[in-house]
């Protein structure tokens, strides 16, 4: 089937932010149990220990093969073939990716079983877009423009206020976390899950469920062995607490349907990371809130979280927060200009290198060296055409390799899913 | 697997009708509308040249289309 990308990208990460809605509210109740509502920590470890069994599972199940290919092929990402292990040209991603998550986690469960409202919690995550802008202003070949900018303030103040009413509380302790704790590690961990989905393993581009069924194993050891670490200077012991708890049933079917939940999510996510930047997706991932008020619904009809107010002032706040965030995301998805850069160069170069120098311009995604009448095709995405012209144009003809060069706008495109 | 651009000039007014039609061929991996020298790119993956001149013949017959230049990807560098 060929439909238009921005489609499935906008898909990809909507239902994966659906997905994580609902795996917040599953969150909120499985850390409202007794054995992690005071033990973050241990709701850490046991997450990922559980996690890692459940993911790998799942991971074999979409490994069998259906009519010559891997079922996880045929439903969630085309380039899975099958369970393989990290690459060396994968493995420091993974380390610093696991590592993140790991933190992030640890300060995720410290949020959820102090804050049981998601759509609170969620709200104050989104405000990550702005660590993501800049890091990727350093990361990337790319620099964050006006109207990204202007667009993540949107979505972010939207987010805080989307943030207030439902339960009429605004708690400090939780808000400090997330920016110092969950925001910065969230960031580093999109980026590097981002940069691991565009790689290409033996010559085909890498696939999401390998990339997070080894990001959970790689968060479980780092879990481990932070969580050794702390038991060790405080004399305290939650590794064995939460390995006691993992493997009690009632408490492994929970994690275990929390982790299972999450697979999908995040599995959806990174797909989703190789299509546009992780500033982009976590725009879009700002609907989450917009999910998680159902969930909270639910959990309060099951008593999980106390009453909400129902002061109009407090729900106007929370409509304005929502229509900040749609209209922020939709003003990120209107402003890219994409363009065919067709090229000639000038003989006795080698084309090698004249390739490099293209891909080294900001703004270029893709450079084929082609057979026929132009020696380069070159992909470019943009903001605005004078940035175009600024950063990219200008860029080429100061190659001197080229010789002649032609511009040609994509005025609309579908690509094959 | 063998990958090309195919870039296409059209008759004026018929590109709705002529897109419709390139979506339904096999191994058309991308299909973007341009404005410039051509009016169409069209991305093919394929197993052989054989299977590329399969994908031309089909662009070629379907109406509207003037002309087609195919550009056969040697080496590449993406981010996606």
């Amino acid at each position: 089937m060929i439909i238009r990308k921005k489609y499935l990208f906008y898909v990809l990460a909507i239902t994966s932010s659906f997905i994580t809605a609902a795996v917040t509210g599953i969150d909120s109740f499985v850390g409202g149990q007794s054995a992690f509502k005071f033990d973050p920590w241990a709701f850490a470890f046991s997450l990922f220990f559980v996690g890692a069994i459940v993911t790998f599972l799942i991971s074999l199940i979409l490994s069998i093969k259906y009519k010559g290919k891997s079922v996880g092929a045929k439903i969630l990402d085309p380039s899975f073939k099958q369970v393989r292990l990290v690459q060396k040209s994968e493995m420091k991603y993974h380390l610093v990716a696991g590592l993140m998550n790991a933190i992030n986690t640890v300060g995720y469960c410290a949020i959820v079983s102090t804050v049981q409202d998601p759509s609170v919690i969620l709200s104050f995550s989104q405000i990550v877009i702005l660590y993501l802008l800049l890091m990727e202003s350093i990361t990337e070949k790319d620099v964050p423009t006006l109207v990204e900018i202007q667009s993540s303030i949107i979505v972010t103040f939207g987010a805080i206020l989307a943030s207030i009413s439902l339960t009429g509380e605004f708690q400090w302790l939780p808000i400090i976390i997330v920016f110092l704790v969950v925001n910065p590690t969230w960031a580093v961990f999109s980026i590097y899950q981002r940069k691991l989905k565009i790689m290409r393993i033996r010559n085909k581009p890498n696939d999401s469920i390998n990339i997070r069924l080894w990001n959970v194993v790689f968060s479980c050891i780092f879990t481990t062995v932070i969580l050794f670490i702390f038991d060790i200077f405080t004399s305290g012991g939650h590794l064995i607490a939460a390995f006691t708890t993992s493997i009690n049933p009632y408490y492994f079917l929970l994690l275990a349907l929390t982790m299972g939940t999450t697979f999908f999510a995040y599995v959806l996510y990174i797909r989703s990371l190789g299509m546009g930047k992780a500033s982009v997706n976590n725009a879009l991932r700002a609907s989450t809130i917009i999910f998680a008020i159902p969930f909270s619904i639910i959990l309060l009809q099951l008593g999980v979280i106390t009453d909400f107010s129902t002061d109009p002032v407090m729900l106007i706040i929370k409509v304005i927060g929502i229509v900040m965030i749609v209209m922020g995301i939709i003003s990120f998805a209107l402003t890219v200009v994409k363009a065919y850069i067709f090229v000639t160069v000038k003989t006795g170069r080698p084309l090698r290198e004249t390739m490099q120098k293209l891909w080294n311009i900001r703004g270029v995604t893709h450079v084929t060296i082609t057979t026929g009448k132009y020696d380069f095709v070159v992909k470019v995405s943009t903001r605005t055409l004078m940035k175009g012209y600024e950063r990219i144009i200008k860029k080429i003809e100061e190659i001197d390799e080229v010789n002649k060069y032609r511009w040609a706008s994509v005025l609309k495109d579908w690509e094959k899913i | 697997m063998i990958s090309a651009y195919i870039l296409i000039t059209m008759q004026p007014g018929k590109s709705d009708k002529a897109i419709k039609e390139m979506r339904q061929i096999d191994n058309v991996a991308k299909i973007s509308i341009i404005a410039g020298e051509y009016d169409i790119v069209v991305r093919a993956q394929v197993k052989n040249l054989e299977e590329l001149l399969d994908v031309t013949d089909k662009l070629q017959m379907v109406e509207g289309v003037n002309k087609t230049t195919t550009q056969i990807i040697e080496k590449e560098i993406s981010l996606q």
